[in-house]
């Protein structure tokens, strides 16, 4: 992209805030350990204090003590109001209500300035921090669940006897199913939305430094939470969490309900930060025709995240309440729908699934213009693509709910809205496609990434198709099956193209080149351990093996051996490629500027990128696709028309 | 390609240099990478066609369809899977083709950008027209179809006759299906009442199945007979189904009921109307009217 530099206006003088004391103030004092510290403190003497309160031995319908629950879950809020006040996420609206707001030299603080590597443990809020923090704790989570899955695949390659007990054996499927999809949604949207989008659009900074912070630091104070299910009994009943079963779980599922509602508000709050930053900071000249696809896909992918989260986290609000005041809106006993709790619930879980595809397709497009030296076919169908799945994401909910017996009738209209989105979701093959179309591929990790997942997207959207049509997926539903198909879609289309996202913009991120030979190998052991596993799960859901189950029909045997073979196996993969990446951020060749080659604006900011981005803010001129030399053969053909005018002239 | 995206020519006198329709596709087909692509495309579709019967055999292992239901569930699995082959072997053939296309060994895998670069295809009216037009059509086939198969299925499940069928006369067996942690009851209401933790119905008879559960949400399911409800708490959920083959066929719980989830599954005994009469006699109900 040609860039024109141009002077920026001197700044007309506007009354700034006085300066009390060093730079930074309060939050000089505050980081991730302190905010620890004071969540369990708090959290302790919340525990403490409301041991001596509640009304104990107030027996609910059937289960726990309600006192005893309304303790746990005000124990987890005290954690998290605690660690959020521990870290100073308050110090900001408070000094603004004293009066004392915070002064440029407090903002420049905050934004991480002079304080070297300890900026990462602190509520900073440059763009880039977030984004490395994000990432981190993407791996971290992967790491998780991925050991939980280990777990789960042992439990189902041993056929011969029971691991572990049935109760543990459903809370890991629970977490681990939880747990990945947190992570896949923040895998790309989190790192690369908050680092790379902003620079890639040509602005300083988020539009709301201090709400993306914030936005990071609610999903840290949610996960452990979630974790702490496994010592306090389990959540029991896949990430779903289906009531009314999900009430008969022990206090461990508070913590999961604790967690979606505080996942929630960092989702909403990053959505918000993420749509005003892409609607309202785009460098000068970047029109709407202009703008990187990458970030027309992270819109589509807040704007969803934003409208859907709440359905979820309503539904987790409601649930919590019926736990700690004996309410009954799930309780069918009492009144309550245990169909209410699944429309919510797919409400949000259905466009969830967009929303953990939709960044990572867009980054891969993103890309594979770079590899192939392409412009990007048909950008506007793209963009057409983009808005059809987020527009028709919100009314296909229905389809997990086929086989519920709710509304038999309701089938038809959602087998029509589901099949439906096929068609742009088809739009967005026909743009890599088309700009794989007689391109010639520079053969790096982030493009074999492209291969592999439009490989593993036309098999997870061929069983989507039979999942979404009634009849098919009377047989389908709750079998392996399912699994097999949302693994291909959440995984084999979600995690490689984060794995290929994240290795192209890697040098830009962390300064040094990845270690390409070594995280290959891991990647493709993963690819191709990824096939065994799941095409071996489509056999036993074929074959009629139900989901969620620790012992089976012999039936099943063989299809599980080798599903547990590949999983191991994607394992060992998924740690070289983690190697890779560890090994090559602390002593990798360090980056150059631009080692693609590409156009768009991140790329022609220096490598590591500088505070505040750009010495001087950049201005577009054309969009960042001018790759590629005029087509040979549209040439041989225009003069073949001209030239040869009786051959032409009798068309029209 | 050689689609050029000028607008119609509204005077039909003036000549222009746009060449005939059929010239356009000559030419395009002359072009070598046209062909290797259509030579990939052919192969891939006549490769991944067979994976229709291969989806079957799995879906047979456990015995084939003993009832209506699940042969046309089967059907629509082999119809889909047919379809999609096509457009799964045109995206394997760019994808192949566009990797073979690299020049192997050369500049292209080195370290740094390659100088070569790519023809500036930025759009093609024609491809978007077609893709658009092919994507839709299919869309549109597997829902028709869906739907159609859909009414089927309900027909066959409540009763009522599909268009495509003749009435049936028999008049269907009740049963009332409880789900409990982590038990299956069935109930014959019409033969006062006997219970049973296995299903004996008889053959060729059609059935009625009002679905319950009395604690959480479980689902029933007939595994070769491909019918399923979820069982919810505080309702009553219908299906049924008319079992055509004889023969001891699965019952599994398909929706996680806590611990013993895994465990909650039983059989249906597919027998001969006699000795249906039979065991319902056993059972201490009445004989069947």
């Amino acid at each position: 992209m040609s860039v024109m530099t141009k002077d920026i206006h001197e700044q007309t003088a506007v009354p700034q805030p006085k300066q009390h004391g060093k730079p930074g103030g309060f939050l000089r004092h505050t980081n991730i350990f302190t905010g620890v510290i004071t969540g369990l403190v708090l959290a302790i003497i919340t525990f403490a204090i409301g041991s001596k309160i509640v009304p104990w031995g107030n027996q609910n319908v059937d289960f726990d003590q309600i006192g005893f629950q309304a303790l746990i879950g005000v124990t987890y809020i005290a954690w998290v109001i605690g660690f959020m006040a521990g870290i100073g996420a308050f110090a900001g609206p408070i000094r603004w209500v004293l009066g004392h707001d915070l002064t440029h030299a407090d903002a420049e603080y905050m934004a991480g300035k002079g304080q070297g590597k300890f900026r990462y443990w602190k509520y900073t809020t440059d763009h880039k921090v977030v984004g490395i923090q994000y990432l981190i704790m993407t791996l971290v989570l992967f790491g998780l669940g991925g050991f939980l899955a280990m777990l789960i695949r042992t439990e189902l390659g041993i056929t011969w006897a029971e691991v572990f007990t049935p109760n543990f054996y459903n809370s890991i499927i629970g977490t681990h199913g939880i747990v990945m999809i947190i992570a896949m949604i923040i895998v790309v949207a989190g790192p690369l939305g908050n680092f790379i989008m902003p620079i890639m659009i040509g602005a300083r900074d988020m539009a709301f430094p201090r709400l993306n912070a914030l936005s990071f630091w609610l999903l840290f104070a949610a996960v452990p939470p979630l974790v702490s299910n496994l010592l306090l009994g389990g959540i029991r009943d896949g990430w779903t969490v289906y009531e009314p079963l999900g009430s008969q779980s022990p206090v461990g599922m508070i913590g999961y309900q604790i967690c979606i509602i505080v996942f929630a508000f960092s989702t909403g709050i990053a959505s918000v930060n993420l749509i005003t930053t892409a609607l309202t900071m785009r460098a000068r000249g970047m029109s709407w025709n202009r703008v990187p696809i990458f970030v027309i896909g992270i819109i589509s992918a807040a704007i969803m995240g934003l409208v859907w989260f709440p359905m979820f986290q309503y539904s987790q609000i409601l649930a919590l309440s019926d736990r700690m005041l004996a309410t009954s809106f799930f309780n069918p006993l009492m009144g309550g729908s245990v169909w209410l709790y699944e429309n919510l619930f797919w409400l949000l879980g259905h466009p969830e699934v967009y929303v953990v595809v939709i960044p990572g397709t867009a980054a891969l497009i993103e890309l594979m213009t770079v590899f192939l030296r392409k412009p990007l076919f048909s950008y506007k169908m793209a963009i057409a693509g983009f808005a059809g799945i987020t527009g028709i994401s919100a009314i296909v909910w229905v389809h997990h709910m086929y086989m519920t017996g709710w509304a038999p009738s309701a089938g038809y209209p959602f087998m029509l809205s589901t099949e439906l989105i096929s068609i742009p979701f088809g739009f967005l093959v026909l743009v890599m496609l088309g700009t794989m179309w007689r391109g010639k591929p520079w053969t790096r990790l982030p493009m074999m990434c492209v291969y592999a997942v439009i490989w593993n997207k036309i098999i997870g959207g061929i069983t989507g198709v039979y999942l979404s049509d009634v009849p098919v997926d009377q047989y389908m539903h709750g079998s392996m099956f399912v699994v097999a198909h949302f693994h291909f879609m959440l995984m084999g289309a979600g995690l490689f193209a984060a794995i290929g996202a994240i290795s192209y913009w890697f040098p830009k991120m962390t300064g040094r080149m990845l270690n390409e030979r070594i995280a290959s190998i891991g990647f493709w052991v993963a690819f191709f351990a990824f096939q065994l596993t799941f095409m071996s799960m489509f056999v036993a859901g074929l074959q009629g093996m139900p989901r969620r189950v620790l012992q089976f029909d012999n039936a099943f045997n063989i299809s599980n051996w080798l599903s547990t073979i590949g999983a191991y196996c994607i394992g060992i993969g998924m740690v070289i490629f983690l190697f890779a990446i560890i090994t090559s951020w602390r002593n990798g060749k360090p980056a150059p500027a631009n080692p693609w080659g590409a156009k768009t604006l991140e790329w022609q900011t220096s490598t590591p990128v500088p505070l505040e981005n750009f010495p001087v803010l950049p201005v577009v001129t054309s969009d960042p696709y001018g790759y590629g030399v005029p087509d040979p053969y549209e040439s041989v053909e225009k003069k073949m028309a001209e030239a040869d005018q009786p051959v032409g002239a009798g068309a029209r | 390609m050689s689609m050029t995206n000028a607008p119609e020519v509204e005077q039909p006198e003036e000549p222009t240099n746009r060449p005939a329709p059929s010239y356009r596709i000559r030419e395009w087909l002359s072009r070598p990478y046209a062909r290797h692509f259509l030579v990939l495309f052919i192969i891939f579709t006549v490769v991944i066609m067979p994976s229709a019967w291969l989806v079957l055999h799995f879906m047979n292992q456990s015995g084939g369809p003993a009832s209506a239901i699940m042969g046309e569930i089967e059907k629509t699995i082999f119809v889909f899977t047919f379809v999609s082959a096509p457009l799964m072997a045109m995206a394997l053939a760019i994808l192949l083709y566009s990797l073979l296309g690299r020049d192997w060994g050369g500049k292209v895998h080195g370290e740094e950008p390659p100088m070569q670069e790519s023809p500036a295809i930025r759009t093609n009216g024609t491809a978007v027209i077609l893709w658009i037009a092919a994507t839709s059509l299919l869309a549109g086939f597997l829902v028709i179809w869906g739907m159609m198969e859909l009414a089927t299925i309900t027909a066959n499940s409540y009763g009522s006759t599909a268009p495509n069928q003749q009435p049936s006369d028999v008049k269907p067996i009740d049963i009332n299906v409880t789900g409990a942690q982590w038990v299956w009851n069935f109930q014959y209401p019409d033969q006062q009442g006997i219970q049973s933790d296995t299903l004996v119905v008889p053959v060729n008879t059609p059935l009625y199945f009002n679905v319950t559960s009395v604690d959480v949400i479980h689902s029933f399911w007939v595994v070769e007979l491909g019918i399923k409800i979820d069982a919810n708490p505080g309702a009553v959920t219908n299906t049924g189904v008319t079992p055509t083959k004889l023969g001891t066929f699965n019952i599994r719980c398909a929706e996680l009921c806590g611990m013993h989830h895994a465990y909650m599954q039983t059989k249906i005994q597919v027998v001969s109307q006699a000795d249906y009469e039979n065991w319902v006699r056993v059972m201490g109900g009445a004989k069947t009217s």
